[in-house]
């Protein structure tokens, strides 16, 4: 499904990203980890099409095609999705109007018929109850004042709705309380499928327990350093990053 | 030196003689007075921004014919009245005879109250700030007159349509004059637009007197064509406890002008001005306002956004004066502009004049450009970049457009936005 071949990405001049090698197969999850700084969100937006990071080498490939090539909402409409770290406050446009001007987007793309706001509301309130979001947040602002479990919450609620082929979570288990934790751990794992591929960067083997990947990669240094399956997130709880040659700094974010 | 332009005095002659003998005598006697108007150049600070735009030429001080023109019956959801170039057309007009509320054009009064509103005309307004009110003052053809008696309520929202058919260069001097009397209630829509393609000016004067207790709601909604120069004043006193609520939307053109002055007379009166600026190519617009806190324990508050795109230029002004004896005034004015290109241009100055001591004001103005992470953040959702730059150019106005309490305007005012957008963002 996804295929990064000696990725390398720059901002402002200076490399981050310096050779990201990743292959994930449809239905799987993949787990990456790794201390502060290391370029793990970096590596998200890139695949998205942030543009603020230039791809200055290397390949990413989404079945087959050819991922840098596409815009952001190309990317998105041929199934990437990213929940941000940092899900982004919008005022004055409506949850519910953001929303739904997504699913559309993609509907239409796919050559669907656009949801009337009815049939949309009707979805939205039940993919809401889902992640435990009280419907009034559709009304308010994008993001606008949420909590930061909330934002979170929001951003599974788009997965949900969105079905993307690649979801890629940065971080969408920081900062949740522990029913929090429960819900959104619920929400990905109804994202699970043998078409769909997950991509979960997080600080915590605690969500692993509820979330249980194929594969866990250690990010460091902009490269990947060390793959393993799911036994290697306890071992990193245990020991830190120190014995993989990693400075050991605070990773609890 | 070349001698400082004034007013060509082919613009001190009105056309009709229709107007009872009392705002005859009145015209004449201001016209008078405007002979060697000076015409504002960028040394005059309150047209500093604007006065390149101001292209007055003599065959533009013909009054646009008004005889013989039928006028459209727009389907409007309350009452109408329809004027084209200044002067009332009653056939396309509609509104019922009310108890206690009097609608009349000035052509219609009769000599006693023709006289009345003689005296009354222009009191609400300072000229010194809004010169080209003098030229309305010598120039009106006719008017229209709304007397709310007390108690008296307006049940449904009174559209003033004002159209200019520019088919040929000329001008015209639409007048309004309200007296709303204690607890009197009612919303008044003026919409200004025009049709064909020639020079044209059109030149506003309205006026409020709120007595006490009285709450006026006015919506302005400037929509006239690219060829049209508008200069218009809103003048507004307010007596005690008297409410003025004020919802402004306009599209900018070769040159938009709109001074609204705001006189909070009687203690405890309130007034909330939003405005709503849209410009793009080369248009134009610029919004003097000014709030004058002469009584205690006044409220106003004031809201007004800007967008400007391509190579256009849009003005605020905002003059907040809490006179020495006004205390516990509270004044809050905010001004956010949005800039859609580099090449446009946004000038925005508040002016306070702060002379009581146990006041509270805040001000604050802004200028910026679309946040590149929101517009990411919705990309990346698969939502295109045209329908991304339109969401967040909306959410910049969306509190104002939606507070705008006529159904039917914001709709319309709706409609033309997705105008300009259609026409800003173009699909990448
Ligand atoms: N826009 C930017 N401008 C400058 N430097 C940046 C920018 N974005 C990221 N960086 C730098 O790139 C490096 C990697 O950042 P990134 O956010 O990818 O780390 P991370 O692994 O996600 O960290 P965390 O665990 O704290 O979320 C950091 O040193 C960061 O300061
Ligand atoms: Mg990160």
């Amino acid at each position: 499904m996804l295929s990064i071949k000696n990725l390398h990405a720059s901002v402002n001049g200076e490399e981050i990203l310096k050779g990201i090698n990743l292959e994930v197969k449809a239905g799987e999850v993949h787990a990456i980890m790794g201390p502060n700084g290391s370029g793990k969100s970096t590596l998200s937006q890139v695949l998205a099409g942030n543009e603020t990071f230039e791809v200055t080498a290397g390949e990413v490939t989404l079945n087959g095609d050819n991922l840098l090539d596409l815009a952001t909402e190309e990317r998105a409409r041929e199934g990437v999705f990213l929940a941000f770290q940092y899900p982004v406050e919008i005022p004055g446009v409506s949850n519910l109007q953001f929303l739904r001007t997504a699913v559309n987007a993609m509907r239409k793309h796919r050559g669907e018929e656009e949801m009337n706001a009815a049939e949309f509301m009707k979805l939205a309130k039940e993919v809401s109850k889902q992640v435990d979001l009280d419907p009034a947040f559709l009304k308010r602002g994008v993001n606008e004042g949420f909590s930061g479990g909330e934002k979170k919450r929001n951003e599974i609620m788009q997965a949900l709705l969105l079905q993307p082929k690649l979801a890629i979570l940065d971080e969408t288990d920081s900062g949740l309380d522990i029913d929090a934790l429960q819900v959104v751990s619920n929400g990905v794992n109804a994202l699970r499928a043998d078409d769909r591929a997950i991509l979960m960067v997080t600080h915590y083997q605690r969500l692993l327990n509820h979330i249980v990947p194929d594969y866990v990669h250690v990010l460091a240094g902009g490269k990947i350093v060390k793959s393993g399956g799911r036994e290697l997130a306890l071992e990193l709880e245990e020991r830190g990053y120190g014995w993989l040659g990693i400075k050991d700094e605070d990773t609890s974010n | 030196m070349k001698p400082a332009p004034t007013l060509s005095s082919a613009f001190l002659h009105p056309a009709g003689q229709t107007l009872p003998e009392p705002l005859l005598a009145l015209r004449k006697q201001r016209a008078s007075a405007l002979i060697d108007m000076p015409l504002p150049t960028r040394k005059t600070e309150n047209w500093k921004y604007s006065s390149k735009y101001l292209k007055l030429s003599d065959d533009m001080a013909i009054s646009l014919p008004a005889e013989g023109k039928a006028g459209t019956s727009l389907a409007i959801p309350g009452y109408k009245v329809v004027f084209i170039n200044g002067v009332m057309i009653p056939e396309a007009s509609e509104y019922p005879d009310l108890d206690g509320i009097v609608i009349q054009s000035f052509s219609d009064l009769d000599a006693n109250e023709a006289q009345a509103l003689s005296m009354q005309l222009g009191s609400a307004l300072d000229h010194e700030q809004a010169q080209f009110a003098r030229v309305n003052d010598a120039r009106f053809e006719d008017g229209l007159l709304i007397r709310l008696k007390p108690g008296a309520v307006l049940d449904q929202p009174l559209f003033i349509i004002h159209n200019t058919e520019a088919d040929a260069c000329g001008s015209a001097y639409p007048r309004i004059y309200v007296e709303a009397g204690a607890n009197s209630q009612m919303t008044l829509v003026e919409e200004y637009t025009s049709s064909g393609e020639a020079s044209a000016l059109v030149n506003t004067v309205t006026e409020f007197n709120l007595t006490d207790g009285a709450n006026i709601t006015s919506i302005r909604l400037n929509m006239e064509g690219e060829n049209v120069q508008h200069i218009g004043a809103t003048g507004v006193l307010q007596g005690r406890n008297s409410r003025f609520e004020s919802h402004c939307v306009g599209f900018g053109g070769q040159l938009r002008r709109h001074d609204l002055q705001v006189r909070l007379e009687g203690e405890g009166a309130e007034t909330k001005l939003n405005g709503v600026v849209v410009t793009q190519g080369k248009q134009h617009y610029d919004n003097h306002t000014s709030i004058d806190h002469v009584a205690a324990n006044c409220t106003s508050e004031e809201t007004y956004r800007n967008i400007a795109a391509d190579q256009s230029h849009a003005i605020f002004n905002g003059r907040i004066h809490i006179h020495q004896d006004a205390q516990k005034s509270s004044a809050d004015m905010n001004n956010k502009n949005l800039l859609l290109n580099n090449g446009a241009e946004i000038d925005t100055k508040p002016e306070l004049e702060i002379y009581a001591d146990d006041v509270k004001c805040a001000h604050g103005a802004t200028i910026g450009q679309l946040d590149e992470t929101s517009l990411f953040y919705l990309v990346s959702r698969g939502i295109g970049r045209r329908e991304a730059n339109v969401l967040l150019t909306m959410a910049f106005i969306n509190e104002l457009v939606s507070q705008i309490p006529v159904q039917a305007v914001r709709e319309t005012a709706q409609l033309r936005l997705n105008d300009f957008f259609e026409q800003t963002f173009q699909e990448i």
